[in-house]
């Protein structure tokens, strides 16, 4: 479980502190996939790297299961909306990376890898640089990158925002078969999105941040049965009524 | 990049008195002409000497650019990481890039030898040190520049990955430079060989301690009145510069276009006519996989322990040691501040009178080849804008005329000159002019050439004349890039003057006046520390001034007023 207690987050502009984040309290048990969703400024991307461990909150703690985080936690992992690979690693470095942190033998972090590279369909691309992948196979790559870790949570960051509307479709029902995948050892995910349908398609449950500074607006249960599909009954009915919190 | 961030005004006025501060603890005490032990008299240079000579020109650049490329590293990242520090370094980039380092190759001779002896130890390493002046600050801006420009989330996914230490450091600091790097490497080799050549012939000038390289090759065959010598070491140089720019800049500047970023589109560069890659990648590939080799048998965790645990001791060792170390660095200061003190003090050298007179000469004569310089460049670079092709051959023309080191130019300068034609003005105004001249036409090419067509085109369709549009939109639309190629080309040829104005030419001294004669006459002349001093302050301080004070302004105008949008 994913404990944030009483987070608050500012930033200095020109002496002045700006919050960012206030009074966030909140609680992923393991096995959820959750999402944030707000409009832009409400901190959600904040929130993210408070939880990965990434920036550490003004005050208030960070649990992950039941231990305070110290710097980054390597139990986690996390994609980004600009895929943010190296340009100057092919895309089997890329994935290798992280194990290369964690001391795995070569080896083995070879193996590794490559098996997520394949889980994620860049069978045959180990060897193509970044700059040679279309958006969408960047963003598997760098999904591909987080999975070899063997993460127990994954936070997201805007995964598909990058992406064209088609591609996103295919990538975000890919996401839900890896999260279901039970022989992965990720099932705890934390996304961020601003589109509120990719929410209310993909979570077990949505918490609603407003904006300036971000607050918990609402955090809603999904009760709809999977797979789930823009057109089930109930869809746009629970759309609207968290588009009414945000606004 | 120094303009873009809040630095307090007084910050670098502080840096050059700082500055002279430091430069008058070297120069304290009574006055003492230079003598150097003489050097092995040597027999009339020949053409069997040539490789050697070459070979030990090569090695001195070497030698210099790792050493700059060290502390370009340290200074770069420390300012990328600690904005504190930042505040201080980057001024400090700014001014020591500014300021003519030639001027100092006489004081550099000065506290060496006093330091070492007058043995071949000590010109060496003067030499070392002030090409090491001439190449390290433009390195330390790329590495600032190539670390504070890695994409936010990049750095956020490697962290996020638990990548530290030396793994960071190899996948993404180091990679994040190249580029940067790279492009810098390539301007402080450039500026190398200008002032290694200078160096070399003002040693072999009045100092008559012969650095064997092909600056002093050249200047004592000319001398020595053999022409085909001198031809020989001339060309020898620039087959060197040729053969660098073919072998090594070339391909690994086809190499470093993997290193950036995907948002980044692809540059006009492309464009140029290139010159053939001769790539080497047949002999650096076993190297490379030696390299990877050793990398994958090293266990990062472990040795990032290591470095952590280390970094926390040398941390507690800074604590114990920081007030006795402060106080230690505010004594010195003190004394420094003495030292200049009493070098400001009277009784005043002789020469002193004649420095705002020779200040005014020097300047005037920069000033006349600058307009020599526009005289000729902006006629073929208007010719330019319009024959694009033209202007892509004529950019390569001056990339390389850039890159060949306009003092090996110096000896020919004297040989024809000396004594005809009004010698020494001539050849100060002269080199003074192939020093600047390419650096100019280049920058100016480069403003041409990001004219965008549709504008020049709807000036076109409105009925405007070839002559009305270069008035209306090129002339306007080059004005930032003139003035950047003009504040760094103005810059420059101060150390060109210091050259220029004094020349030993067989056994005889020929000077004008002007402050680079002065600096000269100090050490080598008159050997009056407190002159040596004198001189470089007002150069250092005239120069510094007018940057801040004349192209800073109008560079933050041009900007304002002729950017062209997109």
């Amino acid at each position: 479980m994913l404990a944030l207690r009483n987070v608050y987050k500012s930033f200095a502009d020109r002496g002045r502190a700006i919050p960012v984040l206030d009074d966030i309290t909140l609680e992923i048990p393991d096995g959820e996939l959750v999402c944030i969703v707000g409009p832009s400024g409400s901190g959600k991307s904040t929130l993210l790297r408070i939880m990965m461990g990434l920036t550490p909150p003004t005050s208030g703690s960070v649990l992950y299961q039941g231990e305070a985080l110290r710097g980054v936690n390597l139990r986690a992992a996390m994609v980004f909306q600009s895929f943010a690979l190296l340009p100057w690693l092919t895309v089997q470095a890329n994935a290798e990376l992280g194990l290369k942190a964690r001391d795995v033998p070569e080896a083995e972090a070879h193996k590794r890898a490559a098996y997520y590279l394949d889980k994620v369909g860049l069978d045959g691309y180990e060897e193509a640089y970044p700059s040679e992948l279309s958006g969408g196979m960047k963003q598997r790559a760098g999904i591909a990158r987080a999975l070899a870790v063997e993460p127990e949570v994954l936070f997201m960051d805007e995964p598909f925002a990058g992406l064209d509307a088609l591609t996103s479709a295919n990538l975000r029902e890919e996401v839900l078969t890896l999260w279901s995948d039970r022989a992965l050892p990720v099932n705890t995910v934390v996304m961020v999105t601003h589109i509120i349908e990719e929410a209310v398609l993909m979570a077990d449950r949505v918490v609603v941040l407003t904006s300036h500074p971000g607050r918990v607006a609402a955090d809603l249960p999904v009760p709809l049965p999977r797979p789930r599909n823009k057109r089930d009954e109930g869809f746009d009915q629970l759309v609207d009524s968290i588009f009414e919190k945000i606004v | 990049m120094a303009e873009t961030r809040p630095t307090p005004r007084w910050l670098p006025l502080l840096t050059v008195a700082a500055f002279l501060i430091a430069t008058g603890l070297m120069l304290g005490g009574p006055a003492r002409v230079i003598h150097l032990a003489r050097g092995v008299v040597h027999a009339e240079p020949s053409f069997r000497e040539l490789p050697a000579a070459a070979a030990w020109s090569l090695m001195r650049m070497t030698a210099s650019y790792a050493l700059s490329l060290l502390v370009a590293w340290i200074a770069g990242y420390w300012a990328a990481t600690n904005e504190r520090a930042a505040r201080v370094i980057l001024p400090l980039l700014d001014v020591g890039q500014s300021v003519p380092v030639l001027g100092f190759f006489p004081a550099a001779i000065y506290v060496f030898v006093t330091l070492l002896g007058g043995g071949r130890v000590s010109l060496e390493l003067a030499a070392i040190f002030l090409i090491f002046t001439s190449q390290t600050w433009n390195l330390a801006f790329g590495v600032y520049e190539g670390l504070t420009t890695i994409p936010a989330e990049t750095r956020a996914a490697v962290d996020s990955l638990g990548v530290r230490g030396v793994l960071r450091l190899r996948t993404l600091l180091a990679p994040a430079c190249v580029p940067t790097l790279l492009y810098n490497s390539i301007l402080s080799w450039a500026n190398g060989w200008y002032f290694l050549i200078a160096c070399e012939i003002i040693a072999a000038g009045p100092v008559h301690y012969d650095l064997p390289g092909l600056g002093s090759m050249l200047s004592r065959a000319i001398a020595s009145g053999d022409l085909k010598l001198a031809a020989g070491a001339l060309a020898t140089l620039i087959a060197i510069v040729l053969a660098l720019e073919l072998l090594v800049w070339q391909p690994l500047r086809t190499w470093s276009r993997r290193y950036r970023y995907d948002t980044q589109s692809v540059e006009e560069s492309d464009a140029l006519p290139r010159l053939p890659s001769l790539g080497i990648p047949a002999l650096v590939r076993p190297l490379r996989a030696v390299a990877r080799a050793l990398w994958s048998r090293v266990p990062v965790a472990a040795v990032n322990r290591g470095l952590e645990s280390a970094a926390a001791r040398g941390l507690r060792l800074w604590g114990a040691l920081r007030w006795p170390l402060g106080i230690a660095g505010a004594a010195l200061a003190l004394v420094a501040l003495g030292a200049t003190v009493r070098v400001l003090l009277p009784p005043w050298p002789a020469d002193l009178a004649r420095l705002p007179l020779a200040l005014l000469l020097s300047f005037l004569r920069i000033t006349a080849a600058y307009a020599l310089a526009l005289l000729w460049i902006v006629p073929v670079a208007l010719w330019a804008s319009d024959h694009a092709r033209g202007a892509r051959w004529l950019s390569l023309v001056a990339q390389v005329g850039a890159s060949i080191p306009a003092t090996g130019f110096f000896p020919v300068l004297v040989a024809l000159f000396v004594n005809r034609f009004g010698g020494m003005e001539i050849i100060s105004i002269a080199l003074a002019l192939t020093g600047m001249q390419w650096y100019l036409l280049f920058n100016l090419l480069a403003g041409v050439q990001r004219v965008p067509n549709d504008l020049r085109e709807s000036l076109r369709s409105l009925g405007l004349s070839r002559s009305e549009i270069h008035r209306q939109l090129v002339i306007p639309a080059c004005m930032p890039s003139l003035v950047t190629g003009s504040v760094v080309a103005w810059g420059g040829t101060w150390n060109a003057l210091i050259l220029s104005e004094y020349v030993v030419y067989r056994e005889r001294v020929y000077e004008v006046t002007g402050v680079g004669a002065l600096l000269n006459r100090a050490t080598f002349g008159t050997g009056s520390r407190s002159m040596l001093f004198f001189s470089l302050a007002a150069l250092v301080i005239t120069v510094v001034a007018f940057n801040r004070l004349v192209w800073d302004r109008l560079y933050r105008f041009v900007q304002a007023r002729y950017r062209l949008e997109g």
